[in-house]
């Protein structure tokens, strides 16, 4: 071949990849005409659309737009009233009557309280083996019937008439219309369960009685929902389609809100927010604020080395937090040395390990110490993989902690995975050490501590079993005055975090980005927010008929 | 008495001086030369280490806080880590090129002379192995054999020897009918030691040639699975993954786009060159 061929064909080569690389892109989906189509960045695709079965972000917040519980969140994260219009607490706080209103399933079907006493003895059921089961172990009998030792009608609900719930607690809950917005108080459609079992979730014969419903669903690509005609509150929505379009990386998923081809995204590479806010960047579209979660690093105990508490101390003690979170990060997220986060209600001051005051060298030259009495030295250092979610921040900062953990003599390799893959790794553990993001499900200690008791099952990912802190949760759950409680609340995270079970990296903020176009959109604790409330610019609520 | 033996001048005598002669081809060399010694010594000599964290030097730009070209999201050296990532993906180059030299040559050598049953057996595999996809072939040998940097070289080197085996099996065919074949079989040579000493020498030609046009296609094929998240891990990097980092800090950060951009495709057309500088001095009758 003679050498002008080569340049012509390099050349066309570079032609083709700029070509490429100015393309406008996959243009924004397609909307019918008269229609408001809402474009919803969500950080991965669901593993499960039942929400019994549901962990993850990404699930939740589709499946949020599809169910609506007894108390739901209203678009500034407040427990409302949902089907329950009304409800009313016994004096010794362990008896919740809810009131339901008239509503139907979205196939017409009505809904009944007997859905959601159904709906709560399939959570407990053994045999789905929900990994959130444990979150409503205050009701009566639910621990022993989701141990298999008692039979599901001994749950302690009852559906007296078809509009009034009953939930007798085993002690008085603070926090319990928080925990009823929750997917594991969503009501599912017995009628549609008895006829196709694990099955019904099939986007082809989708059923809930939110205000929205799926219809389709291409994996990868997007979740396409519609309004749903038959919601109580129909009226008021305004968004007639949603598409939840996955993204695991920030940045593309940032361009693609740049172009408008996306309303949202709920993720933003930390490091580059501050250049977002530039005058010239998209300084509307930036939402940063406050969010109720903790980044940690857990460790399977079924690994030997993690078995012996030095060897997590070391891990723990060796990260330098500060550089994650001012140099690495800078999205105002704040180093964490406990568990559960600040700004978290009925909470007394926590207490930080002993070394959490310590100059980073002492507590690398701690660390190392540590690791050398537990059997690592040079020529036998301590090997293992992290397991870790392929999203932007867990990508940034890793290396880091990779380099620390070098620093003190331990190595580890990095295992990057689609989160909801990781995660379901995590539920199996199948992992060695895993990146895991715990978000509050509801403003209590308990969603963040209760991670850690050893009846927990698959989301105390390291599988702590320490009696004394399960002691000091049970004296918390029966404890009235909230001071009090609270004291227990943190002597039993700082038993957690002296035995270092879990090692915390920092505390979250939530990240979205916004277009200034959708309306009604509200920052908040929870970063919890319903397409029923949004709207776009210029267009108010319509009849939900074509 | 003058030496009455005359010199003759061989095939590679000429091929030589042919290849000599192309200007494109030999500035290649050279500069491919300079990229393999900055690759192998660079490392040693930078004033960093490629892993090392510089804590107060997160994205430098060039020339600043003695990093020469810069320094990325955690503040680790951008010269050294372009150093050891251009290692990298020249090491996986030559050494998946080399497996799938090994592999095709003697799976084509032997289905070409062999012939017959076997011969459509073997290319039958082939042609199957051809019609899976190559990323699905990849992930499916590190999901059964786990992520791992050798498997990665021999991962790569197992796909792309298919297209050496037919290019050798054509080859293999035509030369099978020339006549020092004919009179090494009278001679009552054994088929392997046919194939082995008369139709593998022989072969030297276009598969030298396509040698140097498979690594830089490894090269990009090593990028292309660490863009996505596959291919080498952190620490370690690659001129494939340091673009693809360097691509979403585009805006922040051009640096950590441009240079190792400028490295990649200097290293690519390079090897280009010489592969079509090889293949106009060995095989003449193209030009």
């Amino acid at each position: 071949m003679k050498a002008w061929r080569t340049w012509a064909l390099a050349g066309a080569a570079l032609g083709g990849l700029l070509a490429a690389g100015c393309q406008p892109g996959a243009s924004r989906a397609a909307c019918d005409a008269g229609k408001l189509c809402y474009e919803r960045g969500n950080v991965s695709d669901p593993l499960t659309l039942d929400p019994a079965k549901s962990t993850t972000i990404g699930e939740q917040h589709i499946l949020g737009d599809m169910f609506t519980p007894l108390v739901q969140y209203n678009a500034a994260s407040e427990p409302v009233p949902g089907i329950a219009t009304s409800w009313d607490t016994s004096a010794d706080g362990l008896t919740w009557t809810f009131h339901l209103r008239e509503s139907k399933w979205s196939d017409g079907a009505p809904l009944t309280s007997a859905d959601f006493l159904f709906s709560l003895r399939r959570l407990m059921d053994p045999k789905l083996a929900s990994e959130y089961a444990y979150l409503l172990y205050f009701i009566v009998n639910a621990e022993a019937i989701n141990g298999g030792k008692m039979p599901l009608t001994a749950l302690g609900v009852e559906a007296p008439d078809p509009r009034t719930l009953v939930i007798h607690l085993t002690h008085p809950i603070p926090y319990l219309l928080r925990v009823a917005t929750h997917s594991t108080m969503y009501p599912v459609p017995k009628h549609i369960i008895d006829k196709y079992g694990e099955k019904w979730t099939d986007p082809n014969r989708w059923v809930s009685n939110g205000a929205y419903i799926i219809k389709s669903w291409t994996l990868g690509d997007r979740i396409h929902a519609v309004r749903n005609p038959n919601f109580y509150d129909a009226k008021s929505v305004c968004i007639d389609e949603v598409n939840f379009h996955p993204g695991s990386d920030a940045i593309a998923v940032e361009r693609s809100v740049r172009r408008g081809e996306l309303d949202s995204a709920n993720d933003i590479q930390s490091n580059r927010i501050s250049y977002l806010r530039q005058p010239d960047q998209i300084p509307d579209y930036v939402h940063v604020g406050t969010w109720l979660g903790t980044t940690f690093i857990g460790f399977n105990p079924a690994i030997p080395a993690f078995k012996d508490v030095r060897v997590r101390q070391a891990l723990t003690m060796a990260i330098d937090r500060d550089f994650i979170t001012q140099k690495l990060m800078r999205g105002g997220q704040k180093p964490a040395y406990t568990f559960v986060p600040p700004g978290v209600a009925s909470f007394g001051q926590p207490k930080p390990p002993h070394w959490a005051g310590w100059s980073l060298e002492r507590r690398q030259a701690e660390a190392r110490r540590l690791l050398t009495e537990a059997g690592y030295t040079k020529d036998r250092p301590l090997k293992f993989e992290l397991k870790m979610r392929n999203t932007n921040d867990p990508q940034l900062i890793y290396p880091a902690v990779q380099a620390d953990w070098r620093a003190v003599g331990a190595k580890a390799s990095l295992f990057p995975e689609e989160s909801q893959i990781a995660y379901s790794d995590y539920s199996a553990r199948n992992f060695q050490a895993a990146d895991i993001a715990w978000i509050a499900d509801y403003n209590d200690p308990m969603t963040f501590l209760y991670l850690m008791k050893s009846t927990t099952g698959p989301q105390n990912y390291s599988d702590y079993k320490n009696p004394a802190y399960d002691a000091l949760m049970d004296k918390a759950d029966h404890e009235v005055d909230l001071v009090k409680r609270g004291q227990y609340l943190v002597e039993a995270e700082h038993m957690a975090m002296e035995d270092a079970t879990v090692s915390p990296l920092y505390f979250y903020v939530s990240k979205n980005l916004v277009s200034p176009k959708l309306t009604g959109w509200k920052d908040s604790l929870s970063d919890w927010h319903l397409t029923r409330y949004m709207c776009f610019a210029g267009h108010k609520a319509a009849e939900p008929f074509d | 008495m003058e030496s009455a033996v005359l010199k003759g001048r061989s095939l590679w005598d000429d091929a030589r001086r042919r290849l000599l002669r192309n200007r494109a081809a030999v500035t290649s060399m050279v500069v491919l030369a300079l990229l393999v010694v900055v690759a192998v010594v660079g490392p040693y000599l930078a004033p960093f280490p490629f892993d090392q964290i510089n804590k107060n030097d997160v994205w430098m730009k060039p020339l600043t806080g003695g990093h020469l070209l810069g320094s990325d999201a955690l503040g680790r050296d951008l010269l050294a880590r372009l150093m050891i990532g251009l290692r990298v993906s020249l090491a996986v180059g030559v050494v998946a090129t080399f497996v799938s030299l090994v592999i095709g040559v003697i799976w084509g050598a032997a289905a070409g002379y062999i012939g017959g049953r076997a011969d459509e057996i073997m290319m039958r595999v082939v042609d199957i192995l051809y019609s899976l996809p190559f990323i699905f072939f990849v992930i499916l040998l590190m999901v059964t054999f786990g992520r791992n940097f050798i498997l990665m070289f021999l991962a790569i080197g197992a796909v792309e020897w298919l297209t050496m085996a037919r290019i050798v099996r054509g080859q293999t065919l035509s030369l099978k009918q020339r006549e020092f074949i004919e009179a090494a079989r009278a001679a009552g040579l054994s088929r392997r030691a046919i194939v082995a000493r008369h139709i593998v020498p022989n072969l030297l030609g276009p598969v030298v040639v396509y040698v140097t046009l498979t690594i830089p296609g490894v090269i990009l094929a090593e990028s292309f699975l660490s863009f996505l998240g596959l291919g080498v891990q952190e620490p370690m990097t690659s001129l494939g993954s340091l673009i693809s980092k360097g691509a979403q800090d585009m805006e922040l950060a051009p640096w950590l786009l441009i240079f190792p951009s400028i490295v990649m495709v200097v290293t690519l057309m390079a090897f280009n060159f010489i592969g079509d500088g090889l293949r106009d001095a060995i095989d003449p009758k193209d030009r």
